[in-house]
């Protein structure tokens, strides 16, 4: 388990809550529809409070993991209203402790900015997920786009010690952690993205 | 249909009038702080140096309000560019002349208002290229 990210996350579920309102008010829609998507077995990586539980679809099969065991004793609140099957479990992306190829999906909800190593993580998910299985990322990446660009690499340093790096390619840690991309669908500039990828079989 | 269609105009309306919040606060408070600590005396490119430090300061302090209520990229970046540009204007205006308090305010929710302007057509050109 890597204690620092556990710490940090810890520190941070005391106020999450209080700062995602107007973000999660923001991306409800766009994550409703992204998250329509489940189907079968389903990994939720970085549940965090469990803001996200609302927009999930009914009737689902789903396991939930976090680093912080702050965040899943908020999320299970909210995961005890859900209307289907739903197992939240303290884990680390970079030790996850299933078989290998045990989920037909793996869905992610603002999870790359903050795992220490990406590319790991994606592909500890490759590793569980069955081949030809997708993953359904919604995230906030660096821009291409000046100034923007220049905006989140500022940002980056003064945010990272209690939140999220800014300015992380993670389209391109999909591709080099070996999944194929299906689908980029920018949201918000080239930052706030939806990203649809697969195993490869 | 009809109430998801007005739940759908008034997240937008809620939205539009937060951004407009978010960034003419910023740019007034941005623009008022460069002016306050800037000095007639100073050499123009010190002063915008000093209100563009100062404006990005400010609204990493300010910006977590926002932000809770309206969103977070799409706070954050028009925000701090707003802050920025704000310091570093007022910063440099307050070197060359002294400006009065209205003067300020004004100029500094203009300066808001015209980088989220500016923001929301980078944001549709990028939609147009994705579409």
């Amino acid at each position: 388990m890597d204690e620092s990210t556990k710490r940090k996350w810890d520190f941070s579920s005391s106020f999450y809550d209080l700062m995602a309102y107007g973000p999660e008010r923001r991306w409800a829609p766009d994550k409703r529809n992204l998250f329509a998507n489940m189907q079968g077995k389903v990994l939720f990586v970085a549940m965090g409070t469990g803001q996200d539980i609302p927009f999930f679809p009914p009737g689902r099969d789903i396991v939930g993991i976090d680093i912080s065991p702050q965040m899943l004793a908020r999320a299970r609140t909210r995961a005890a209203n859900y209307v289907g099957l739903l197992d939240l479990q303290v884990m680390d992306i970079h030790k996850l402790e299933f078989p290998d190829h045990s989920f037909d999906q793996v869905v992610t909800s603002c999870t790359f900015c903050s795992v220490p190593n990406p590319i790991a993580g994606l592909t500890a998910l490759r590793r569980v997920l069955k081949a030809g299985g997708m993953l359904y990322m919604f995230e906030h990446t660096g821009s291409h786009v000046f100034p923007f660009n220049l905006m989140l690499d500022v940002m980056t340093p003064l945010w990272k010690s209690i939140g999220p790096e800014m300015n992380r390619d993670t389209v391109a840690n999909v591709k080099k952690a070996g999944f194929e991309i299906q689908q980029v669908n920018n949201i918000y500039l080239d930052v706030v993205k939806t990203i649809i990828a697969t195993s490869p079989a | 249909m009809v109430s998801q269609k007005g739940d759908i105009l008034e997240r937008r309306f809620y939205f539009l009038a937060g951004d407009a919040l978010s960034n003419s606060t910023i740019g007034m408070a941005s623009a008022w702080l460069a002016t306050s600590i800037v000095d007639p005396t100073w050499h123009i490119l010190t002063a915008m140096l000093t209100g563009m430090a100062a404006g990005m300061g400010l609204s990493l302090i300010l910006m977590p309000l926002f932000v809770s209520l309206f969103g977070a990229m799409e706070v954050m970046l028009p925000v701090m560019l707003t802050a920025m540009l704000a310091g570093m204007v007022f910063g440099m205006l307050d070197a060359m002349h002294v400006q009065t308090f209205l003067e300020v305010l004004l100029g500094g929710g203009l300066v808001g208002i015209l980088v989220l302007m500016l923001t929301y057509a980078a944001d549709a050109g990028i939609h147009s290229k994705n579409s």
